[in-house]
Parts: structure tokens; sequence; C-alpha cells
């Protein structure tokens, strides 16, 4: 048995999974589809959860190595969207296909956690890992710096 | 008091309404029902005054959005432009997509198919949206009016009710559907003006930013149904290659693998597919371990020798050449009587290689064949092309094709290829389940349909006054999928208008008395597609490295020598005046910077970009690009605005990233680490400037910024470091 917990959810997988990446554990078998899959090489960030608080690429995580650790998916980062980040990708209207935007929210969600101080380099560093194809760069930079403004760090 | 510039349109009433239904179903329309199953579902007592609007008893308000959203905001802009005329609010209504993709309204009215794309959604929707807003509006008024004994014009419609103000007298819009629905179509209804826009002109947000933020948008790839399987596809490597062997013995025995599908080529259908080898699993995991292990030989292909590093030269030999079809685009005067005459001659070839369009979410469909009916889940920007796939695989008509469509994880013309509805057709067909058809990135990035490799070469005179007196261009390169408009080969002109785009007598921007300019098809074989811009993009690149180059020539500043060749062109020249105005174009710089600037003109819109370049350690470096736009009318600001920064996050990439190499016919890239896309941190400082342009026409906006980016770049370059650069990617690694 591997055991794993997703948002505080504690689930059993059969052994037959183990070198099944987290990715595809949380997608088709935990059915939590928020996770998206953008390139499978971890190269492009869409697939981002946290792993113990740190992000982490769900394509390149066989689920094995991920048992008796912590995940969080954007299903777990808040109950109905409102977390900071959430509430200020909303206000900024970041989304355009929105289909980067769980993994990027993902990965500012760890930076702000992180308690570093924000600026454009820490915010280019952090995030530059997810890939935008519409080009929503600007705004997720807007976002970030307006959840961090309004509360965020908490 | 007639507010200023409201318009009294006469109603093309034959587009909305097919003429019988009307009356002896009792409503006002059903003429979308194109079968009785269907029909027989409808409820009774909505209003559905037209292919746009229906007003439920209970209320609800939906509006039908027949436009992909690709993540271009349709279906927030389109549902506004009926919002707006129907008096209720484009964010609170429902939008659905059409119960029947294939009714004639939402044809696309220009190409004739059933297409999102060109970016017209906008520009030519915008009037007729309006109207079936309208129309439903008076109708419902009509209803309220005849129910309180009143004259229309005495009550007016607001939130989703109609008032009369001056008894104090409300209905909602619910209250209203029957009688409405009775009430005969108006001949004409009245528009509001700009001045009233309540919506129009005022979004800054989007509809379903919640749910893409919480992770609940489900997008193609999300789509899960009973008994259904994922496919992943192993297509030939090399172009045309066909399979000659093939063991599945060791893809079955990978657990959760069902069934491995040989998928013949279409080589028959234009943008058909490659052949390939499907595995079906329980999932897409279990499914690309299947393929891993497919053992299979591949067949000689003609492109077995086929390296896109000898197109160039292969581009330089055919572009003159007479036996090669050449489509002249614009002409006026004589070249060559003109070029003796010259000062100064100038000659020079710029070359764009292979692109791919890579969006985010890897192009994914789901078919399934039941009952007759060939359905598919997923974001179908060309219903046209599933109608296709239904008839070509499947022997369907129109009648039998459905489709449940969803919002894409981006398209950038990816999603306007046939190929994988063509896969998934055959593959429901042939596995009798629902079939979930996945790319992986890699076959995103070697999935062709791509944007093509192009030649462009000019030669310009200018006189002893440094003025351009003469002009000639060819651009070489395949046609594009315009070939599938009907009537194509009988057009006398043989012009595509997909491939000669900003090169047209319509749209070219420069003027001087002498003007040859063509497009010499050549076509090498490999697939080509849609993408972001076509043709704009090595059009623009190749035109405006040239005026600057012939700027310089002359002695003169790039742009004086672009405003002196402009006529009757105002909007034109204000972006470019206030670009540079932006940009501190003809300011003195810090050392080791240097501007350059690029404009274009599409879709209705107009565009400057002045990008601004600096010498760093290692090379250089894109420090900011400065945008101006005139786009008419901004439908919605917000969304234009992030257009426009996608835009030129597209152009950076074209001058940066953006190549696609075939050697001995296979792609060579495979995902992101060789693919390079636009990152966070590549991206320059952004200043985006939206002109207030006619407050009655909206241009489009989707494809307008790429393209000057690139030759912005490259004339900035040229400035800093006195190295013209007339390919793509351009290499900041200079040293100068």
């Amino acid at each position: 048995m591997i055991r794993i917990q997703v948002n505080g959810e504690n689930h059993e997988l059969g052994q037959e999974l183990a070198s099944m990446p987290l990715l595809w554990v949380l997608r088709d078998k935990l059915k939590l589809k928020g996770t998206k899959f953008g390139c499978g090489k971890g190269l492009c960030g869409a697939c981002t959860v946290h792993f113990n608080g740190r992000p982490a690429r769900a394509c390149q995580l066989p689920v094995s190595a991920a048992a008796g650790g912590e995940i969080r998916t954007i299903e777990g980062l808040s109950a109905d969207g409102d977390h900071p980040l959430q509430r200020a990708w909303v206000a900024e209207d970041v989304p355009q296909c929105g289909y980067c935007q769980s993994g990027q929210l993902m990965s500012a969600a760890a930076l702000l956690a992180s308690g570093k101080p924000l600026n454009d380099d820490a915010i280019r560093n952090a995030m530059s890992g997810n890939i935008c194809r519409c080009g929503t760069y600007g705004r997720i930079n807007r976002a970030i710096k307006r959840a961090a403004a309004e509360g965020g760090l908490a | 008091m007639k507010a200023r510039n409201a318009q009294n349109i006469q109603l093309p009433r034959r587009r909305f309404l097919k003429q019988g239904a009307l009356l002896t179903s009792g409503l006002a329309v059903g003429f979308h029902w194109s079968s009785a199953a269907v029909a027989a579902t409808a409820p009774q007592d909505d209003f559905e005054p037209n292919a746009w609007v229906r007003v439920l008893p209970d209320g609800t308000v939906k509006l039908v959005v027949h436009k992909h959203d690709s993540g271009t905001g349709t279906r927030t802009a389109l549902a506004a432009c009926v919002a707006e005329e129907l008096e209720v609010d484009p964010m609170a209504v429902e939008v659905i997509t059409p119960e029947n993709p294939f009714f004639e309204a939402y044809m696309h009215p220009l190409w004739h198919v059933f297409s999102t794309g060109g970016s017209t959604s906008i520009s030519l929707e915008y009037d007729r949206l309006r109207q079936a807003g309208a129309m439903a509006r008076e109708m419902l008024v009509a209803a309220a009016a005849a129910r309180w004994g009143l004259a229309p014009a005495d009550c007016r419609a607001r939130d989703g009710r109609v008032h009369h103000d001056v008894s104090g007298r409300t209905a909602g819009y619910g209250e209203l559907t029957e009688a409405a629905a009775k009430l005969p179509a108006p001949e004409a209804v009245r528009l509001k003006a700009p001045s009233e826009f309540r919506y129009i002109g005022k979004l800054r947000h989007k509809r379903d930013a919640l749910e893409k933020v919480s992770g609940r948008l489900r997008y193609s790839i999300d789509v899960e149904l009973p008994g259904m399987l994922v496919a992943v596809v192993l297509r030939a490597p090399v172009i045309d290659a066909r399979v000659e062997g093939l063991d599945t013995t060791a893809a079955l025995q990978v657990p959760g693998v069902r069934q491995v599908i040989r998928v013949p080529a279409r080589p028959d259908v234009l943008g058909g597919n490659q052949e390939g080898v499907a595995v079906l699993a329980d999932d897409y995991w279990s499914a690309q371990q299947g393929r891993e292990v497919l053992q299979l030989r591949w067949s000689q292909s003609a492109f077995a020798e086929f390296d896109s590093d000898a197109l160039p030269g292969l581009f330089a030999a055919a572009i003159e050449d007479p036996a090669r079809p050449l489509v002249r685009s614009h002409e006026a005067g004589d070249v060559d009587g003109a070029w003796p005459l010259a000062a100064r001659l100038l000659e020079a070839d710029y070359g764009m290689p292979y692109k791919a369009q890579n969006p985010l979410e890897p192009v994914c469909v789901t078919a399934e064949l039941a009952d007759g009916r060939l359905s598919f889940w997923g974001g179908v920007q060309v219903p046209s092309f599933a109608r296709e796939a239904a008839r070509t695989i499947c022997g369907l008509g129109e009648e039998q094709v459905v489709i449940h469509e969803l919002i894409s994880g981006g398209s950038f013309g990816a999603r306007e290829a046939k190929y994988w509805l063509m896969e998934a057709a055959y593959l429901a067909q042939q596995a009798g389940k629902p079939v979930k058809l996945m790319n992986s990135r890699e076959d995103e990035v070697r999935a062709l349909f791509g944007h093509a490799a192009t030649l462009h070469r000019l030669k310009g005179a200018l006189d002893a006054d440094g003025g351009l007196s003469a002009l000639r261009l060819r651009a070489l390169s395949p046609a594009s999928g315009e070939q599938w408009e009907p009537g194509y080969d009988d057009r006398p002109d043989q012009m595509d208008y997909s491939t000669t785009e900003a090169i047209s007598a319509w749209d070219f921007a420069y003027h001087t008395p002498h003007l040859d300019l063509g497009w010499v098809r050549y076509e090498t074989g490999v697939p080509t597609g849609w993408y972001r811009s076509v043709s704009f993009i090595p059009n623009v690149f190749a035109v405006e490295s040239f005026m600057d180059e012939l700027a310089q020539a002359a002695g003169r500043d790039p742009l004086d020598f672009r405003l002196a060749h402009m006529q009757e062109r105002p909007r034109h020249v204000r972006v470019l005046q206030e670009a540079a105005e932006l940009a501190g174009w003809g300011r003195p710089l810090p050392q080791g910077t240097a501007l350059g600037l690029a404009t274009h003109q599409g879709y209705g819109s107009y565009v400057a970009v002045v990008a601004r370049l600096s010498r760093q350690p290692g090379g250089l470096r894109v420090e900011r690009l400065s945008c101006v736009v005139d786009c008419g009318l901004a439908v919605s600001p917000g969304g234009v605005e992030e257009q426009i920064y996608g835009g030129l996050m597209w152009g950076l990439g074209h001058a940066l990233f953006d190549r696609i190499d075939i050697r001995q016919g296979a792609v060579v890239q495979s995902n992101f680490h060789d693919y390079r896309v636009a990152r966070m941190s590549d991206m320059p400082e952004i200043e985006i400037r939206i002109l207030e342009g006619d407050p009655d026409k909206p241009g489009g906006v989707g494809e307008l910024t790429s393209p000057p980016v690139a030759p912005a770049i490259a004339n900035a370059i040229q400035r800093l470091t006195g190295q013209r650069l007339r390919e793509t990617p351009l290499d900041l690694g200079l040293k100068a």
C-alpha cells in the first residue's frame, strides 16, 4: 500500500501504481482535475503542487516518492477560491485561457508563504518556471503584489 | 430625446427566422432546431427570438456565444454585445454554446464555414449581436406595453425588466416570455448610442475567472465518460511514412492498455492526419507506457532526406524563378522602368523558420460514436472540421454531429487543425467506445500544421531626395489553409488572402509610385497550418525591416521616412507618432541603448511598437516594448489590453525563440527545453497605450501586436550594433 495525504485527506493506493507520477494519480485516480498536464518533463509548471509546503512538479514525482508527505493541490488552496491570491487573481482578471493558472497560483502561494521580501526579482525568480502561453505575466506580477498588500502573507 | 449616434437598423429578418416555424409552434422561433427529436425537448414557453437570445419563464436569460473561447474572452465580450442591447448584465446571465453549431446564423460571415479565427469574432459579429439583443428587447417591451395598454415608446427596458416610469409599473422578462414569443419580430430595431453603453467599452473582467483560479473549470483534458478509453497516437516520425510492420504484444501487456489501433493516413483530405498507431488504455499514463514499447517498422518516405536547413538555399533559388506560380498582390506604375532612374538601389532577403503553436493545453478531444451520432467533447474551434471528420470517417451528416463545446487551454492556430478530429472520429468508430485523444507535449511540438517557413526578397529604389521611388517584394511561402474555402480554385485572382496579408492593395502601408508586390507559391509538402497572426508575421518582418534599411540608406530618420510614405492613413500615422512619443523617440538615450520602430495594421486596427535594447555583458537585452494601438472601439478594454500584451509576448517569441527544424524528414525539437517559449524572466518592460478610436467600430486585436515586434527588435539591433539581422530567431549574443 502507498499512503498519500492530499489536501488533508488520506488515500491508499495499490503498489502497482508506485511509479505513476503524482500528477496522474491526482487527475485519474483521485479525480482532482485542477492540476494540469502541460509537458510531462517538469518544464512548464502547469502541474505545480505543494509537497511538504514547497512547490513541486507533480509530473516528475513518482507517487511512491510522495508517500508520507503532505500534498496540497489547487483544490486545497482554499475552500471557495477565496485565498488572497485567488481573490487577487480575479481582481486583476489574470486568467486568459486559465490552463496554467493552477500551477501559477501554487507557485505564487509558495512564494507568499515563504515570507521572502516581495519585489520584481523575487517574483520573477519564483514564477519563471511556470509558462503561460497567453501572456498573463504582467498581471500575475500585479496580482501577487496585490495579494501581499492585502494581507496575503498570513 | 434621441441619443446622438443612435442607429435605426433594418433587420435582415431571414437571417434570424425561418418562415412558418413561427406561427405553427406559437413560439417566436424554433428555427434552430434542426431535427424533430431536438425540437421536442425544447420548452414551449421559452422566448427565443433569434440565434443568440433565450429567455425562460423563470426569468433566466441565456445568451448563446457561437465563437470558440481559447482564452480570448469571446464568452465575455460577445455576450456583452447582446446583453448591452437586451439590458441585462453580461456577467450575471448564463452563457451557453449553440445547441446546433451548424445553424446558418452561426456561419462565419466572410469564410462561410463554422469557425473561430482571424481576429474577427468581435469586429464581424458586433453589429448583428447587438441587433439580436435589441430585437429581443423590443419584443419584450412590446409585450409589456400590450399588457398595460400602453405604447411601447412609453416603456423602457433595464436590468432584465420592462418599466413604465410614469405609473411605476414593471414586469420581469420571465413574465413576458409567453406574450413576447407570440409577437411578430420587429422590422427594424433601435441600437443604443455609444454614450448609452453600460457594458461595452467598460468591461474589465472576464467570466469564468473564479472557476479558472480555483481549478474548477473543465477543459477538454478533464472530460470523463463512462467506459471511456484514453488514446495516445504514435505518429509517423518522418513525414508521410507509413506503418510497414507492427507488433503490439509488448504494448498490450502493459497494465491498463486495452487496444492498439492503426490509424491510416488521410492524404486525400486537405489537412488530414498522418499515419499513426494509437494505444488505448484506461488512463493516459498507461497509454503512454504502452506507446513506449510499441514495436514498429516505418516505410521509407519521400521526406527521408528533407532538411529544413536546405530551405533558405532552395527558396532563394526559386523566388525569382519564372516557372514558379506568382500571384501579384499589389501593383502600381512600372518598377522595371524605375530601377535605372534610381539614385540608389537596395536589395535584401529575410527568412523565418517553421514554428509551433504550443498551446499550454495540448490538443485533446473526446469522441463517441453511438446511436448513429458522432459526439465531440472539447475545444472544437472549427465545427466545420468536426463535420468533415464525421462525413469522411463515419459517413454521417451534420444532423448527426453533436459538439459539447468547451473553453480550451489556448489555441493560437493549433485547434484550427483537422488531423486530431479525424483521428478521434476514427478511434471512436474503431473502438466502439468513447475515446479521449490526448497529445503529449512532444506530440504537440511535432504535430506539424504549424507556421510555414518563408523567404522574402525586397528591392527598393531611392530617388535623389531620399524618397522611395520603387519597391518590389516577393513573398515565398506555401498556400495557406485558405484553400479549403469553397471556390478557391475558381477565383480569378488566385490570391491567397491569408498569405498576402499586409502586402495587398488594400492594406499595404506605404505609398510609392512604382510597386510590384507578389506571392510566390512554394510547396515543400511539409504540412503547415494556422498560426496566430499567420502571414502578417513574415510579411511585416520583411517590410518593416526593409523600411529601416531604406531609411538608413537615405540618411533619414526611420519614423520620418515611414510617415513620408504614408498617404491618407491618419490612424496609422497617429499610432506611429504616439508610439514614438511614448518611447522617447528622438530624445537622447543612455550609452549602449537604442530604439527600433515598426508598425502594422490589420483587422481594422493599427499598431506601432518601439523596442528598446541595451548592450549587456552577455549580449543584447530587450529592455522595453512600447506599444500604441488604435482598435476603434474596445468592447472589452481589459480584454484588449491582455490581447495586446499576449501579442507582444508572441512577437518576442518570433524574434528570439520560435524555430522548428526538420532533419531527415523528422521534427528535431520535442519539448520546452529545446522549443523555447517566453517566460516571465524573458519579458521586458511593457508599455501599452490604447487610443480612443472610432466609437462605432471595433477592430480585431488578437493577432494585431505580434508582427511588428520582431522587426522593431531587429531595427534596434541594427542601430545598436551596426549589424542587420535578416533571419529569425535573432541572435542577441551579438557583440559590437
